[in-house]
């Protein structure tokens, strides 16, 4: 037999044999578990939010407490409630209550035989542990509910609110520009679209200052020209109150389009046929029309995507909230910046809800994505 | 025929309508691009050249180039710089590799639970800086931090801010915002259309020939986008840990201390001066980017 024909047969066979499925088990095996402890590792610090935000602050100041949610050990003796520290003595570590500290000895006394009496101990305590068992707090909770309770709810709708002027502004804006790119011949239209791609590259840092200083002007005018305080219900709103105007300067840009946001767009429209255009044409059907009728309703998924990576970046916004915005709680994230897990917690779990809600749409329409982050 | 649905017109004046009508259609974002690029930009090298001071706007004077002789002279911004620029060196081709690495894992066909851990891996990207800065502090502190706790203590090695403070840069600041990339990337590599790889396979053509002759190239349009995606966020400094401690303040250098000689010194100048060398360092490497995706992107039209 020809050594190729027998191994043909030798792969053949191997197929349906034992051997076959004991690796074809094994390699599925490997590859779940490597990805899974990826994930581990990848997520393993932002387990640090959860767990801390269960802690107290005694166990923070603590720097040799467990780093799960504990409470130490407290014995109540002759009415003084007593740490209980792990101490090392002649017979193994024993759980003993602090009784009386000196500055190189120390007397203990046993929480299980107190009858025993006081147990002296040589040595520095500052250097022993305490006890500790696992148990969750939910006090940070309480009390960020307690102090924050008439904030929270507003912030949001403030920040949906901003989110939602946002997207009026950018989608529309986007989608023209798109269709302008992807459907008219214009001298030197390859040379614009690379202008485009390169904005995208320019760093905000060096548009700040003119940028700022115009966006301060246009504050002020806005509120001289036209003053929305005088305005029964919108006092009634609070919004003027907590500083409307100033959100001008984050929205503006959003209204002259976004430059990924048309790339994406671009990309699409370019895939749409020509011929179901050209056939609108001849209809009698104007350019809007064509845009309206034809090419948007193929591009609903694309739209729908670019939403939602604008809420996750408008709701992520940070640096220009934190620049216009520095007085008054307007702005979630940048509300909560340095105030504690709770606080973070909360601003987290909404852009982490609305990604698993429309996961199954988002990963479907995947190629489209770009973030801003 | 095939470029435009107005193509059957050919006279120049119909052409030139349709140019116009294209043109009504971009005038968002050229005016967008006019007002919040261009003039800011030009406004900014002009500013540089002045001593403008924010608290006396009416007493300008026009000094040179003596706000780049400071800079280059001003070791902090050198230092700050130098940051910058190790920050796009070190984070972007890390990003660019891990991502990559993933969706080429993610395609294998023996992976379960794909639709949970796509979002999983895709979920530090959207979540809000505050709360990344938030879990570097607690990894990093000195005495409570999980990285000091956890890995040096295990290793046996003393606590600190060095080794805590890279690795979580490393960590936060670059693994978590690979979500994006990942999805495009996997995105490109599921759209290849599988009789190229059937073909090749019967040519003979192993794994890794072909990730490196079929899939790679392939999807060479999808790297240059996550590329520029990647750098955009370099360029922008973090958003990210705008606050940290352990860097100065910063983990954005540049950006940092352009924002302190604005709103701490007020030195407006200086500051344009700042911006002015930023720019030119990130729009040299834009330039070269897209000189050499020529060479190295594959564009099917």
């Amino acid at each position: 037999m020809k050594l190729s024909t027998f191994l043909k047969r030798l792969t053949e066979r191997s197929h349906s044999s034992l051997t076959y499925h004991v690796w074809d088990f094994t390699a599925t095996a490997i590859v779940n578990f490597f990805v899974f402890s990826l994930l581990f590792l990848y997520l393993g610090p932002m387990l640090y939010l959860p767990v801390t935000a269960l802690k107290l602050p005694t166990q923070m100041a603590d720097p040799n407490a467990p780093l799960y949610p504990a409470d130490a050990v407290i014995y109540e003796y002759q009415n003084r409630p007593l740490n209980v520290y792990i101490v090392p003595t002649t017979n193994g570590e024993r759980h003993l209550a602090l009784v009386k500290t000196r500055r190189t000895s120390a007397d203990f006394i046993d929480p299980e035989n107190p009858q025993a009496g006081i147990i002296h101990w040589d040595g520095n305590w500052r250097a022993l542990n305490k006890v500790y068992v696992p148990n969750m707090h939910t006090e940070n909770f309480t009390k960020f509910f307690g102090e924050f309770s008439n904030l929270y709810f507003p912030l949001v709708l403030h920040t949906l609110i901003i989110t939602f002027f946002g997207l009026v502004g950018v989608i529309p804006t986007s989608i023209a520009v798109a269709y302008g790119f992807s459907r008219f011949r214009i001298p030197g239209i390859e040379w614009l679209f690379i202008l485009l791609i390169a904005t995208i590259l320019i760093p905000e840092t060096v548009t700040l200052v003119p940028t700022y200083r115009a966006n301060i002007s246009l504050v002020n005018w806005v509120t001289t020209t036209f003053p929305l305080e005088s305005v029964t219900w919108l006092k009634d709103l609070d919004l003027a109150n907590s500083g409307l105007y100033r959100v001008l300067p984050v929205l503006v840009q959003h209204y002259f389009g976004n430059a990924i946001f048309i790339f994406l767009l671009r990309q699409k429209f370019k895939s749409i046929p020509r011929d179901l255009d050209e056939a609108a044409m001849i209809d009698g059907a104007g350019p809007l029309r064509i845009l309206v009728s034809i090419v948007l309703p193929q591009s609903i998924p694309v739209v729908s995507t670019i939403v939602i990576i604008h809420f996750f970046y408008s709701w992520n916004e940070i640096r220009q909230a934190s620049l216009y915005l520095a007085q008054g709680r307007l702005w979630m994230p940048a509300s909560f910046l340095n105030s504690g897990e709770v606080p973070i917690l909360l601003t987290m779990i909404i852009p982490v809800m609305v990604l698993f809600l429309v996961q199954p749409f988002f990963m479907k329409h995947v190629p489209v994505i770009g973030n801003e982050k | 025929m095939k470029t435009s649905p107005f193509s059957f017109i050919t006279t120049s004046k119909f052409r030139r309508r349709e140019a116009l009508i294209g043109l009504a259609f971009l005038s968002p974002w050229l005016l967008g691009f006019i007002l919040l690029k261009c003039i800011p930009i030009l406004l900014s090298f002009i500013y540089s050249l002045t001593d403008f001071h924010m608290l006396e706007p009416n007493n300008i004077k026009f000094i040179g180039l003596a706000n780049y002789a400071t800079v280059f002279s001003d070791s902090e911004a050198i230092i700050n710089l130098g940051g910058s620029l190790g920050y796009y060196v070190f984070a972007v081709p890390v990003q660019m590799i891990l991502a990559l690495f993933l969706a080429l894992v993610f395609t294998s066909w023996r992976l379960k639970a794909k639709r949970l851990l796509i979002p999983l891996f895709f979920m530090p990207s959207i979540i809000p800086a505050a709360a990344i800065l938030s879990v570097w502090m607690g990894m990093v502190d000195l005495k409570t931090g999980w990285f000091n706790l956890l890995l040096l203590q295990f290793f046996g090695l003393p606590p600190s801010y060095g080794i805590g403070a890279l690795f979580s840069l490393a960590f936060l600041l670059s693994i978590w915002s690979i979500g994006p990339g990942f999805l495009i990337m996997l995105g490109a590599i599921e759209a290849i259309h599988s009789d190229i790889n059937d073909a090749a396979r019967i040519d003979g053509a192993g794994s890794i020939a072909r990730l490196f002759f079929i899939t790679l190239p392939l999807i060479s349009p999808a790297i240059f986008f996550t590329l520029v995606i990647n750098l955009t966020s370099a360029f922008g400094g973090t958003i990210l840990l705008d606050r940290g401690f352990v860097f100065h303040q910063s983990l954005s250098p540049m950006e940092n201390y352009i924002t302190r000689q604005m709103f701490t010194n007020s030195d407006l100048g200086y500051a344009c001066a700042l911006a002015w060398v930023m720019f030119s360092i990130t729009i040299s490497i834009t330039i070269w980017l897209f000189r050499s995706a020529r060479s190295w992107v594959y564009f099917p039209e």
